[in-house]
């Protein structure tokens, strides 16, 4: 297969993912889309290097996060909360009152936590990865990725309660 | 284990994708046993659910992979014979300019080695004695009337060697040296060459 195809290929696979994992992070759709061109450049240059074909996906979640952190410490205009260390209680947030938020709102409530917990947490929801695979990901110990990802969830949730939803119409 | 040791773990529990991760295993059976764990364990499964459906919902942009392909850069393929054959050719340029920045310099160097010396020798008409190679005394006429109306002037040493006479920069000094067209005198000043051609400028002269 040609290098040229192998690359639109990979682009088609992988897009989408990545795209949504960009908004995640960065609650902009701009800023998303250049993080998930940034990523697949990346690999245009530096893919070759990977020893291991399976695992481009998590190469690629890698590539897009660490940029991700670069340009928020470049910019330095992402807003961010520091996360208390110890895990609050976790609020009882019904689902259908999560249901009831749109994806900006929850866009909004994942940009006011912490870069390095938003990671994390938003491929914790997002994909179907075990701990350990999100670990590698990040490049962070086991211990560190479920402590943070529970304590952003607990955050994610209760900013969600505070938040005024619309109310459910009745049928 | 209590309720709430168990609360902690499932707080991480997504459902169906963590059954098989040992570290639920306890928490999971605990909540079997406590209902109330069991509901708020429900709950919370839904609530995972609910958030990623949204977080996977959000569609990217029309022509997003299309773009990405189209704008997709060249990698450089490290040939390392064309990088040094690159890097040579920079080489030979570089040194190439050098010395033609040097060499060029050195043709516009206005004086070379301006020192004072005395030279001894015949008065010149310049332009006679280049173009017709007329001097001594049955030139002195012409070389008197030459130099006065201005015709560069030059003294030619016992030895052969003709030195172009000028005056300080923006001084003609042609009106004295007229006086002593075609004869020997000694000329104190400063010597210079300028693209091969020797001067010398008059700072005092004495009739031998």
């Amino acid at each position: 297969m040609s290098a040229d195809l192998e690359f639109e290929n990979l682009v088609k696979l992988y897009y989408g993912d990545l795209y949504r994992f960009g908004l995640s992070l960065t609650g902009n759709e701009t800023d998303a889309a250049d993080l998930t061109q940034e990523t697949f450049y990346i690999w245009a240059n530096k893919g070759h290097q990977l020893q291991n074909a399976a695992s481009v996906k998590g190469w690629l979640f890698t590539t897009l996060h660490r940029e991700f952190l670069k340009t928020c410490r470049r910019r330095n205009r992402f807003p961010h909360e520091s996360i208390d260390e110890r895990t609050e209680d976790l609020p009882n947030v019904p689902a259908n009152c999560i249901d009831r938020a749109d994806s900006q709102t929850l866009l909004r409530i994942l940009g006011e936590i912490a870069e390095d917990f938003r990671g994390p947490l938003v491929l914790y929801y997002m994909e179907d990865l075990s701990y350990k695979e999100i670990a590698d990901i990040l490049a962070l110990p086991l211990g560190t990725v479920q402590s943070r990802i529970a304590r952003a969830k607990v955050q994610l949730l209760r900013r969600l309660s505070e938040t005024n939803l619309p109310v459910e119409q009745s049928k | 284990m209590n309720t709430g040791e168990a609360k902690e773990i499932l707080l991480l529990y997504r459902g169906p994708i963590d059954d098989s991760d040992p570290q639920f295993r306890t928490a999971l059976d605990y909540a079997k046993s406590d209902p109330e764990l069991g509901q708020w364990l429900r709950e919370q499964t839904k609530c995972y659910l609910t958030i990623r459906g949204k977080l996977r919902g959000m569609e990217p942009p029309a022509g997003l992979p299309e773009k990405i392909v189209r704008r997709r850069p060249i990698p450089f393929a490290r040939d390392w014979s064309r990088i040094g054959q690159l890097a040579a050719a920079i080489l030979i340029s570089a040194s190439v300019t050098a010395l033609l920045m040097r060499w060029s310099e050195h043709r516009n160097r206005p004086f070379l080695g301006a020192q004072e010396i005395l030279v001894t020798g015949e008065v010149l008409d310049m332009t006679c004695y280049i173009a017709n190679n007329l001097s001594g005394p049955d030139h002195a006429e012409c070389a008197r009337v030459c130099i006065r109306s201005g015709e560069p002037a030059g003294i030619k040493t016992q030895d052969g060697k003709v030195y172009l006479l000028t005056g300080a920069p923006g001084q003609s000094i042609n009106t004295e040296l007229a006086e002593y067209a075609a004869k020997t005198v000694t000329i104190k000043g400063k010597q210079s060459l300028r693209d091969g051609f020797a001067q010398l400028q008059v700072e005092e002269i004495r009739k031998l």
